[in-house]
């Protein structure tokens, strides 16, 4: 009996120093999936993100002076278990990182009464650029709708107006993430008259798209845009090979430019393009601080350090580490509430001197974020698989702001309406 | 009227106006259900050994398929990887027979299903260890299976036939007549068979339980490296593969847990009637996407006059 009670009186005291281990420095989880059918193409962003805050803390001792205490909650990219993740971790973070448009609609009424800033960079729900009726969601530096119009503007050759009458499928995952682009679509789709032909593929159709793919060649569409996630990439470029689809009239989002899902067809893929707000640069100073202070501890699991996704990781660490420095900057503390976090997150701003300082230049485009722009609309550049790796193929790309920013408007108005009470920010109005 | 169209003289005319489409469809249909009826086999046949609903098959798949890829990344030549694999899988099934599956001989059929739940999740944490979450290429070509295709003009048009497809219809037909022969022509087939009709009986007989156990075990695990391999290069080697086993769900529901015939063809029914009502009915009526449910909705309304499912065996309870 007294084995017992000691071997439960340790447990306690140990629980109760794990607690205090667990508090120390600037608790930032991340909601993350390195499981599950998404798991390929979500485990190199996690260790993007990981090895980025690693190097802070092994180069600079975190930030200001504060360890980063970054913490993984898995989530199989699931809805229910990324809600539980933030149950579980929201008391002592300063951010949630959601990982899915899904978990970040179910956390998005949540965080207004936790008050916890929601950090959703290229993701989540696109009119969360609009920080007066999203005062705690940030979806830095381009939205899904950013995306859908820079690829618009790309195919169309700069002009929109020269899509009239042509035929654009939208391959897309029927999940909310896949859905996101649509209402952007249909609207610009009436504006300048080309017919959108949308093409769901369930979760469960991720590798068997062989309808999807009779069905686009029985359209013929000029141009296929695919809004595609996790496995149903690859199963794509593959079908698209198969059919003997022209690659060149083949766009996907940021999501669907992963290194990995292009070395399935290979030489066959040459051609494929994918906007992106990201861009690899292997020889960035950066890169070689990671060697020296993550890899070559054998502090890292990544697998290419050189790939798009693994490079995305980073930039996504970088902006949440400029929300917190910037907050620690103005409100002259070391350790952030979230509350000051949101102000962080809200006075972004990336410039060209501040990537070079952090050694990341061209690694993403520059952009500011303020308290009506959760967004930053940085743009973004096309990259092209040139049958081995993604290459530049654009200049710097950017959205129709004045088509999309109405949308944001309306979109966020209805949402607040469909969800009242909604707490606005009268301030940035 | 415009609906009534859409249901009953489009979708024909369709096919009269473009065979050659009509042809692909058939096809594409075709070759997922030679897929389908692959996994639903491997549930068969240890269902019919056991009783076991084995949870664990899809995970098999992509336990077997990443195996086979990971041997092969560490510099094993193809083939030998493929030895390599099956020996992995025979070494799954001993363990799983002595580990989980003999210590509770005897337990409610449940208790054993969810053992096999457990077997899926600790392999697909030991997969993870092992192989990690990345996207690996299967390596079709190493394996000599041909990757071009065969491109025909019925009636004018295009029909493309992927060797790969063509491999693996062929293969698949090949791996079930082996099976129906094993199970029909030898001694170890028939006692199989014999477990599955009659437990008790066949243990008084001296039919090894044990041996039947690893022996089916390992007979599913060769399934799943097949359909590992087939499926694995359309969309590369990755846990997604998992899901795919959820397709057998129908399949069996259609044709019969107990039945190969039943596998076999409602594998094919279901892979060549969803690919039809997606394409003419599914995609034009309701948005697409009605692969996710067209099979299930089939399976019941088959359940509703056969509750056995079409190739089952009608349980009869004396009480």
């Amino acid at each position: 009996m007294k084995t017992w009670q000691e071997l439960a009186m340790a447990t306690a005291v140990g629980l109760v120093l794990g607690g205090a281990a667990l508090a120390e420095g600037i608790y930032t989880p991340n909601l993350a999936y390195r499981t599950g059918p998404f798991a390929a193409t979500g485990t190199p962003i996690m260790d993007g993100q990981k090895d980025y805050m690693a190097l802070l803390n092994a180069r600079d001792g975190g930030i200001g002076g504060v360890a980063i205490n970054f913490e993984e909650c898995e989530t199989g990219y699931s809805t229910e278990k990324g809600v539980e993740c933030y149950e579980r971790t929201k008391a002592d973070a300063v951010v949630t990182q959601p990982w899915s448009t899904g978990i970040t609609l179910q956390v998005l009424p949540k965080t207004n009464v936790d008050k916890i800033p929601i950090l959703a960079p290229g993701y989540g729900f696109s009119p969360m650029s609009d920080g007066a009726v999203f005062q705690w969601a940030f979806n830095p530096p381009a939205s899904y709708w950013d995306g859908a119009s820079m690829i618009l503007n790309e195919i169309s050759g700069g002009d929109p107006a020269s899509l009239k009458g042509k035929k654009i499928v939208l391959l897309h995952l029927d999940h909310p993430f896949g859905k996101e682009p649509i209402p952007l679509l249909e609207t610009m789709a009436k504006e300048y008259g080309f017919d959108l032909v949308l093409v769901p593929v369930g979760l469960k159709e991720m590798q068997n798209q062989s309808a999807q793919w009779l069905q686009i060649r029985r359209e013929r569409p000029d141009f296929v845009i695919m809004w595609g996630w996790g496995a149903m990439n690859a199963a794509a470029i593959n079908e698209a090979v198969k059919t003997k689809y022209p690659m060149d009239q083949f766009v996907g989002v940021w999501w669907a430019g992963h290194d990995a899902d292009l070395k399935q067809v290979g030489e066959a893929g040459k051609g494929y393009r994918s906007i992106s707000w990201s861009m690899p640069q292997p020889d960035a100073p950066i890169m070689a601080d990671l060697k020296q202070y993550v890899y070559d501890k054998g502090n890292s699991t990544a697998e290419d350090p050189d790939s798009v996704f693994y490079q995305r990781g980073l930039v996504i660490s970088m902006m949440l580490a400029e929300g917190i420095r910037t907050a620690q900057q103005h409100f002259d503390v070391g350790e952030i509430t979230p509350e000051q976090l949101r102000w962080g997150l809200e006075n972004l701003d990336i410039s060209d001197e501040r990537l070079a300082e952090l050694g990341m230049t061209g690694m993403v485009p520059p952009f500011k974020t303020s308290c009506d722009n959760h967004t930053g609309h940085s743009g973004g550049w096309m990259l092209e698989w040139d049958g081995t790796r993604f290459v530049q193929s654009s200049d710097l790309l950017q959205a129709d702001a004045s088509f999309i920013r109405p949308l944001e408007v309306k979109a966020a108005e209805e949402y607040a309406a469909e969800n009242q009470p909604w707490p606005i920010n009268e301030d940035c109005k | 009227m415009e609906i009534l169209n859409k249901i009953f003289i489009a979708p024909f005319a369709d096919m009269v106006a473009a065979p050659d489409f009509l042809m692909q469809v058939l096809w594409e249909g075709l070759v997922s259900g030679v897929l389908y009826a692959l996994i639903a086999l491997g549930f068969v046949l240890i269902y019919r050994s056991s009783r076991i609903f084995n949870f664990a098959q899809g995970i098999m798949v992509v336990f077997a398929a990443l195996t086979l890829v990971g041997l092969h990344e560490m510099g094993v030549p193809a083939w030998i990887s493929v030895a390599l694999t099956l020996a992995v899988m025979f070494g799954l099934a001993v363990t799983i027979e002595r580990v989980v599956l003999r210590p509770l001989v005897g337990q409610p059929d449940l208790i054993l299903f969810m053992a096999t739940i457990g077997i899926t999740l600790f392999l697909i944490g030991l997969g993870e260890i092992v192989f990690g979450g990345a996207n690996k290429v299967m390596i079709t070509s190493e394996l000599g299976i041909p990757t071009g295709d065969l491109v025909l003009e019925p009636f004018g048009g295009l029909l493309i036939l992927q060797h790969i497809d063509i491999t693996a219809v062929i293969v698949a037909a090949l791996l079930v007549i082996a099976l129906l022969l094993f199970l029909n022509r030898t001694r170890m087939g028939r006692a199989i068979r014999a477990l599955g009709d009659d437990h008790q009986a066949a243990l008084s007989v001296g039919i090894s339980l044990q041996t039947v156990w690893v022996l089916v075990w390992f007979i599913a695990g060769i399934i799943a490296l097949v359909t590992g391999i087939a499926w694995g290069s359309r969309a590369g080697v990755s846990f997604a593969l998992e899901v795919i086993a959820y397709k057998a769900l129908p399949v069996l529901m259609l044709g019969g847990l107990e039945s190969i015939t039943g596998a076999i063809i409602g594998g094919l029914m279901i892979g060549m009637l969803e690919k039809m009502f997606e394409i003419y009915w599914g995609g034009p009526l309701l948005g697409g996407n009605t692969e996710s449910w067209f099979a299930y909705v089939l399976a019941l309304v088959v359940l509703l006059f056969r509750p056995q499912g079409l190739f089952g065996e009608k349980i009869i309870e004396r009480v």
